[in-house]
């Protein structure tokens, strides 16, 4: 128990990490509006920058978390955000995410079998030079091609096209993992033994391959989340989705502190929830892992 | 060169080819390759070819990922080598202090960390660095926590083996073990991971390039692709994204096969 406590605070620590490095950081940025030629942001961007910070005062890394509980507006009035907001937008590329999820695991399954059914003839080098032509796009390239055919249609399908093109390399390298161990499993004296016993292909592969490959698939789910929801803000950019992704880029792009603060660290904390979820489902599936523990 | 595997000698190849004609092209003779470019001119830059702005956006996104991926390898050599030196809860601390900067994404890490570049150059508070510096750092304070979590393992790996048991047996300090033993046979690996990193730090850089976020001056490809990708929704717009798209893939590519060969058989490539 003591262990799964100190695996569950070393994720949770992530969270105030985040939280203090990323509001030290903005406070500090010596974001001038004294002189006309060294202006960066318009008196009441400044303004705004101070009050939401609460720079100066004590405890003052707690007031933008503050002033969105009490549902008060970070950033200026035109570009900033309040809490309800910031959770919409959440969702929307959560809900983006959960889409690319199911479309990423199905490239993985695909990816895998052709890549097993490759290995053994002259394609072989497909399996290999596919995930790099993947790993080398980067998601902003497949959302241009895709984007002046479906931004202006509406009916969610802008938002499949994201979910789509999000899920290319994380398919892809999961599938490459996944096959790497299901090859292994598969020459293992355990499934000879099975299949000399006279049990059928299938439920060797369900009963007994599958749940020694499970625990390669929980380690690569992790990397997989962080990149579907890193990949959804180029997409969201290009196919101008107004989701998570578009407000962090233009926050940035505005110079929004407040807004930067709170973006990186609610989304610091979607990681570490996803994480937590995949040690839970961990825990539950494979008996390795409660013994290891134990 | 024989016991380097082929497919790593191909991305070798690839790399090498393409960084002579980034430079051939796009820096030694860019006059030339104005004046033969069959791709014509770049529809938002009447005065600039898609050859000239591919090219040379090729050798600004390959000189980035070359110096980003060496520092970023430099560093984590050195948190790793100090970590396994010092021990105990010294190396747990970085250990999760690794873990902490190799959990957030590092386009996101980047972009902050851009942020706060130029404002501190904007105030005259930059120390000298110009957009190519400014992006070159960020990304090497985002990029080593993997290779040094990959080289703790590395030496914590060599470091169970006979050869330096018996080392420290006769008496050898940990630095000796480490600069005498350890670094010959961690030299092909250091290559390996420098060759992952550069890969990862082309793609972050094109990806903060397109959102507008980096100036960089000249363009890399990611700030070509994301100033002229309005081009698309013209007739015969891909002639001006899909090069500079193929370059960036022939890039990323090499890099990646030549990575993953050497990290597949690192003693054979020594």
């Amino acid at each position: 128990m003591r262990t799964v406590l100190q695996r569950l605070a070393r994720q949770l620590v992530l969270v105030p990490v985040v939280a203090v490095a990323s509001y030290f950081l903005m406070a500090m940025l010596p974001l001038t509006t004294e002189s006309e030629t060294k202006r960066q942001v318009s008196p009441e961007l400044a303004a705004s920058y101070r009050r939401d910070l609460g720079i100066g005062e004590p405890l003052g890394f707690l007031r933008p978390w503050e002033k969105l509980f009490r549902g008060e507006r970070l950033g200026t009035s035109a570009q900033g955000i309040t809490g309800d907001e910031l959770v919409r937008k959440l969702s929307g590329s959560v809900g983006v995410g959960l889409m690319a999820l199911p479309l990423a695991l199905a490239w993985a399954l695909g990816f895998a079998l052709l890549r097993t059914r490759w290995r053994k003839g002259r394609w072989a080098v497909l399996g290999d030079a596919v995930p790099a032509v993947a790993f080398g796009t980067p998601v902003f390239i497949p959302a241009l091609l895709v984007a002046p055919a479906v931004v202006e249609r509406g009916h969610l399908l802008p938002e499949l096209c994201a979910a789509l093109v999000t899920s290319l390399w994380p398919g892809i390298f999961l599938g490459t993992l996944v096959g790497d161990a299901l090859e292994t499993e598969l020459s293992r004296d355990y499934v000879r033994t099975a299949l000399g016993k006279g049990l059928a292909p299938g439920a060797v592969l369900r009963r007994h391959v599958l749940p020694n490959v499970m625990p390669a698939l929980l380690d690569a789910v992790g990397p997989v989340a962080t990149a579907l929801l890193a990949g959804s803000f180029a997409a969201e950019r290009v196919l101008g989705l107004p989701y998570f992704g578009q407000l962090y880029v233009l926050a940035v792009l505005n110079k929004q502190v407040a807004v930067v603060v709170v973006a990186t660290t609610t989304f610091a904390s979607l990681l570490v929830v996803v994480s937590l979820g995949i040690e839970a489902v961990r825990y539950w599936v494979d008996p390795r892992s409660r013994e290891a523990r134990a | 060169m024989n016991a380097i595997p082929p497919r790593a000698r191909f991305g070798f190849v690839l790399l090498v080819g393409l960084g002579l004609l980034s430079l051939v092209a796009g820096r030694l003779f860019p006059d030339w390759l104005a004046s033969s470019c069959p791709l014509g001119v770049d529809p938002t830059r009447p005065d600039r070819t898609v050859c000239e702005l591919a090219f040379g956006g090729l050798w600004v996104s390959l000189a980035v990922g070359l110096v980003a991926g060496a520092l970023s390898t430099l560093i984590g050599l050195v948190v790793a080598a100090v970590a396994r030196l010092a021990g105990g809860p010294l190396e747990q601390v970085v250990l999760r202090a690794v873990d902490a900067v190799f959990a957030l994404p590092d386009v996101l890490v980047v972009m902050v960390l851009q942020l706060a570049g130029q404002s501190l150059s904007d105030a005259g508070l930059g120390g000298g660095l110009g957009p190519f510096g400014l992006m070159v750092v960020s990304l090497s304070l985002v990029g080593w926590a993997g290779p040094a979590r990959m080289f703790r393992n590395r030496l914590a790996t060599l470091e169970g083996q006979e050869f330096v048991a018996a080392a420290r047996a006769l008496g050898g300090g940990g630095l000796h073990v480490l600069r005498v033993h350890l670094w010959p046979a961690l030299r092909p690996f250091a290559l390996a991971v420098f060759l992952s990193r550069l890969p990862t730090a082309i793609l972050t850089e094109s990806t903060v390039s397109f959102f507008g976020i980096a100036r960089m001056e000249p363009m890399s490809l990611g700030r070509y692709l994301g100033t002229s990708y309005a081009a698309l929704i013209y007739e015969g717009g891909g002639r001006v994204v899909l090069p500079a798209w193929a370059l960036l893939v022939l890039l990323v590519l090499g890099a990646s096969l030549a990575s993953q060969a050497l990290s597949a058989s690192p003693r054979k490539a020594s």
